[in-house]
């Protein structure tokens, strides 16, 4: 679906410093995967969202979408309607005074025949809950609640894929578990390959394949079991693991004997409870 | 020494078809020294009840008393009781404006009326505080910093006026963990030593549990809890899921080994009390 070969973003900062905020990523994601990417601010995860979908695009490397090259200008817009994106603040990304007028209007911005945008909005808002709000004004929505309108904001252009850079940072907990919740099931039920960017690390122990990025690299990538039982390489990049395999290893600090392995909480029950 | 909120309540956009009361009815007492968590599901009237321990928004209806001063007036005195209290917005790094970090945080003592040689004793300090060395990052653009430094400054400007309480709206939100941790043992440094009050809103219900000693939840506009904030946790975790929060993740992971058959005793509101409880458990010598 996504194919990045040694991509790296230089650009000069004020000082005419160069700057590399992406020095060399290389990373294919499939069809259908749920990729979530962590790493410290600075690392490089925004910028390596925002090439996704050509709002950037590479000082150097290639990325394509479908084998359509980002560089292409032609592509662009195939490209935008095949990868959305997501932003941090949801108060940012609405821009209608109707929960279904916003929905449409990415579709009426790219000329979706207005036949078709009725049962787009509908199915959109269906698909995150959120049918029961069609005619509720936004901005008296929870931040869960407009995250979710914003979703389904990018589900009417029938993407296949979905980029969300930070989508929880600024909602209550029930707001990250609606988000978490509503992404998973349009990975699993509809097939839309995410692209999950995080400071929560029990959010990409959702994911199929967690990459951790550093200092615009690739510092490593694996199942979220391979990635999370790295404790103190974790530490050490100024991210932490998962609650679990945090307190697993003082535990093995304290001279427990427990599998290497624990990452979730169930996990570490059974470890400590059989 | 305290501000006092009597009986505010704050309605936006009044006398129009968007009117929406915020606040209803808030009373609560705010002593200097104190580090209080204020927790609240989005759109509970948090970020409006911290908008007021400044009069930066004015009440409808009540007072408030900052060190005994009706901070809503228009007196010289008014306006130094609202000065004491340092502000810390939501995303503050947006904010910066100078063309240089030391610029940027000397801004607010000298519209303050500091004199030079203090305004330059009060930069150095506050950039001590939040961990920026002076000769590496004085003279530096403070665009060009990464998204947990530029917050840093942003916190250094407010900690150069020297409040005497500091409030942070959300101070973690879109910080990785380290930054997150370095904001926090800042803030816990500058508590210690300036014997500052603390307000923070936070979303995490574990930094709530971890650094506050007091906790206030806010729903609907009204002050729901006021307590210790393991008795709250505790007493009301059922209450607090019902208005969209949430346990401490790792009273939420104590809870299912418990329920998983886990003889683990006393209150485990964080990592280390956990870990002690497992090790005590299971006969574990515990490290630390």
């Amino acid at each position: 679906m996504i194919k990045i070969e040694n991509l790296k973003h230089y650009y000069k900062d004020i000082d005419g410093n160069e700057v590399k905020a992406l020095d060399g990523v290389s990373l294919s994601i499939a069809e259908g995967e749920f990729v979530a990417v962590i790493g410290a601010n600075g690392s490089g995860k925004s910028t390596l969202a925002r090439h996704l979908n050509g709002l950037l695009v590479p000082t150097e490397g290639k990325v394509t979408v479908n084998d359509m090259d980002t560089m292409d200008e032609d592509r662009t817009w195939d490209i935008r309607q095949s990868v959305g994106m997501v932003f941090q603040n949801p108060d940012n990304q609405i821009v209608a005074a109707i929960v279904e007028e916003d929905v449409a209007f990415g579709m009426e911005n790219i000329g979706v025949p207005s036949a078709e945008i009725r049962p787009r909005v509908d199915k959109a808002l269906a698909a995150v809950g959120m049918s029961d709000y069609a005619k509720h004004a936004p901005h008296l929505l929870s931040g869960g609640q407009k995250q979710r309108v914003a979703i389904a904001g990018i589900l009417g252009l029938e993407p296949k894929c979905i980029v969300l850079d930070e989508p929880t940072a600024m909602l209550d907990p029930q707001g990250r578990q609606e988000i978490v919740a509503t992404v998973k099931s349009l990975n699993k039920e509809k097939n839309i390959t995410i692209v999950y960017i995080t400071h929560y690390m029990e959010e990409a122990l959702q994911a199929d394949r967690v990459v951790v990025m550093g200092a615009g690299k690739i510092q490593f990538m694996g199942t979220p079991k391979e990635v999370f039982c790295r404790v103190e390489e974790l530490e050490k990049l100024g991210l932490e693991a998962p609650i679990a395999a945090k307190v697993a290893s003082e535990l093995r600090k304290c001279g427990a004997k427990l599998p290497k392995d624990i990452i979730t909480e169930e996990e570490l029950a059974k470890a400590l409870c059989q | 020494m305290s501000i006092e909120l009597k009986d505010v309540s704050y309605t936006y956009s009044k006398g129009t078809p968007f009117e929406r009361q915020a606040l209803n009815n808030v009373s609560v007492s705010i002593d200097k020294g104190e580090i209080v968590a204020i927790i609240g599901h989005t759109g509970s009237g948090k970020s409006t009840f911290v908008q007021h321990l400044n009069a930066l928004l004015k009440p409808d209806k009540g007072m408030i008393i900052i060190d005994e001063v009706d901070a809503t007036g228009k007196t010289s005195d008014a306006k130094a009781a609202r000065h004491r209290v340092g502000m810390v917005f939501q995303y503050p790094e947006h904010q910066l404006f100078a063309e240089t970090v030391e610029e940027d945080i000397a801004f607010g003592p000298r519209n303050k009326g500091f004199s030079e040689d203090e305004v330059a004793v009060q930069v150095k300090e506050a950039m001590r505080f939040v961990g920026l060395d002076y000769d590496t990052y004085a003279k530096r653009s403070p665009f060009q910093l990464s998204g947990g430094q530029m917050r840093r400054v942003a916190v250094a400007g407010v900690v150069a006026l020297n409040p005497d309480y500091l409030v942070l709206d959300e101070p973690s939100a879109g910080l990785d963990p380290a930054s997150r941790l370095r904001v926090f043992r800042e803030i816990l440094e500058l508590h210690k030593t300036r014997k500052i009050a603390i307000v923070i809103v936070t979303h995490s219900m574990d930094e709530a549990a971890e650094y506050a000693n007091r906790l206030l939840v806010i729903n609907k506009g009204q002050l729901l809890y006021d307590g210790k904030p393991e008795e709250i946790f505790k007493e009301h975790s059922a209450e607090l899921r019902q208005v969209g929060l949430d346990m401490p993740q790792v009273y939420n992971l104590g809870e299912k080994l418990k329920a998983n058959g886990l003889n683990l005793k006393g209150d485990i509101m964080n990592t280390k009390a956990l870990v002690k409880a497992i090790c005590q458990a299971k006969g574990w010598k515990n490290a630390k």
